[in-house]
């Protein structure tokens, strides 16, 4: 394992343990809703499901239908701020 | 080596911002993730589509974005300029200070009882001057309970001192 790849390693472990991950999951769980992202996103489901049919939906269809859809329609607004606290993070426990 | 003691300084910018946008990639993933579970759920369980209605329900109760309406559609400032007969004076009252009226009008507000116990002092105080004979009027000459008397009577005693002040600055 490189250098590189032992602290990224090593990052996201702190992260974990700081209860940061938590954090920035449920702010941008928040974040989404608020912008209307899940709504959009739900209403592109809805097209999934109707398309492929209501018994024979599997969790893998929306997976592939959903997430390239999902991180594209992310907000720039959104991407900024958790960014920043991500930044912050690093800052703080990267040296 | 333990884990902990591995430095981070030799991480420079590029890298680390580098390792900020993978971080928060794989938030988004997840949050994607969570709702394809949270939506695959809700179809199973057969509740997905429960808040959908027909389409023409759905056009029924659509949001009303015009001029003059709110959102349900109705017109809200239309009794603005009517007028309404107040029923126990019989005056023709503007809407929009009818229940202030009626308040005073029927006695029943907060403050109708102080105007009404103000009333009552400032009548007592012009009967003081023509029934000051009358024995048998004892209430009348009874100001020690009515603070608004006094306030009244001081008030026109600085008046007084005002004028004649003014008055003696004029002639100068």
């Amino acid at each position: 394992m490189s250098r590189e790849s032992r602290m990224r390693a090593t990052i996201n472990q702190r992260l974990t343990e700081k209860g940061e991950r938590e954090r920035l999951k449920e702010l941008l769980r928040v974040k989404l809703t608020e912008c209307g992202w899940k709504d959009q996103m739900k209403a592109h489901c809805k097209e999934v499901i109707k398309d492929k049919g209501l018994e024979h939906i599997t969790v893998e269809d929306l997976v592939v239908e959903i997430t390239p859809k999902g991180r594209a329609l992310v907000p720039d607004s959104v991407k900024k701020e958790l960014l920043q606290r991500i930044r912050a993070f690093l800052a703080q426990h990267a040296t | 080596m333990k884990m902990e003691e591995v430095s981070m300084s030799s991480l420079d910018n590029s890298k680390l911002e580098g390792l900020a946008q993978d971080i928060l990639s794989d938030l988004v993933e997840d949050a994607c993730l969570g709702l394809c579970f949270e939506v695959h759920r809700a179809v199973k369980q057969g509740y997905f589509f429960l808040d959908d209605t027909d389409q023409e329900s759905m056009r029924d109760f659509e949001i009303v974005d015009q001029p003059g309406l709110d959102v349900f559609g109705q017109v809200y400032n239309q009794w603005k300029n009517k007028e309404c007969v107040c029923p126990n004076c019989s005056r023709s009252i503007a809407a929009s200070r009818f229940a202030p009226h009626l308040e005073k009008c029927l006695g029943m507000g907060r403050n109708s009882s102080r105007i009404a116990n103000r009333r009552i002092v400032t009548g007592n105080n012009t009967n003081n001057k023509s029934e000051s004979d009358q024995e048998d009027n004892d209430d009348v000459n009874d100001n020690d309970w009515s603070y608004g008397a006094e306030k009244k009577a001081k008030k026109r005693k600085s008046d007084k001192v005002l004028l004649i002040f003014f008055a003696e600055i004029l002639q100068v």
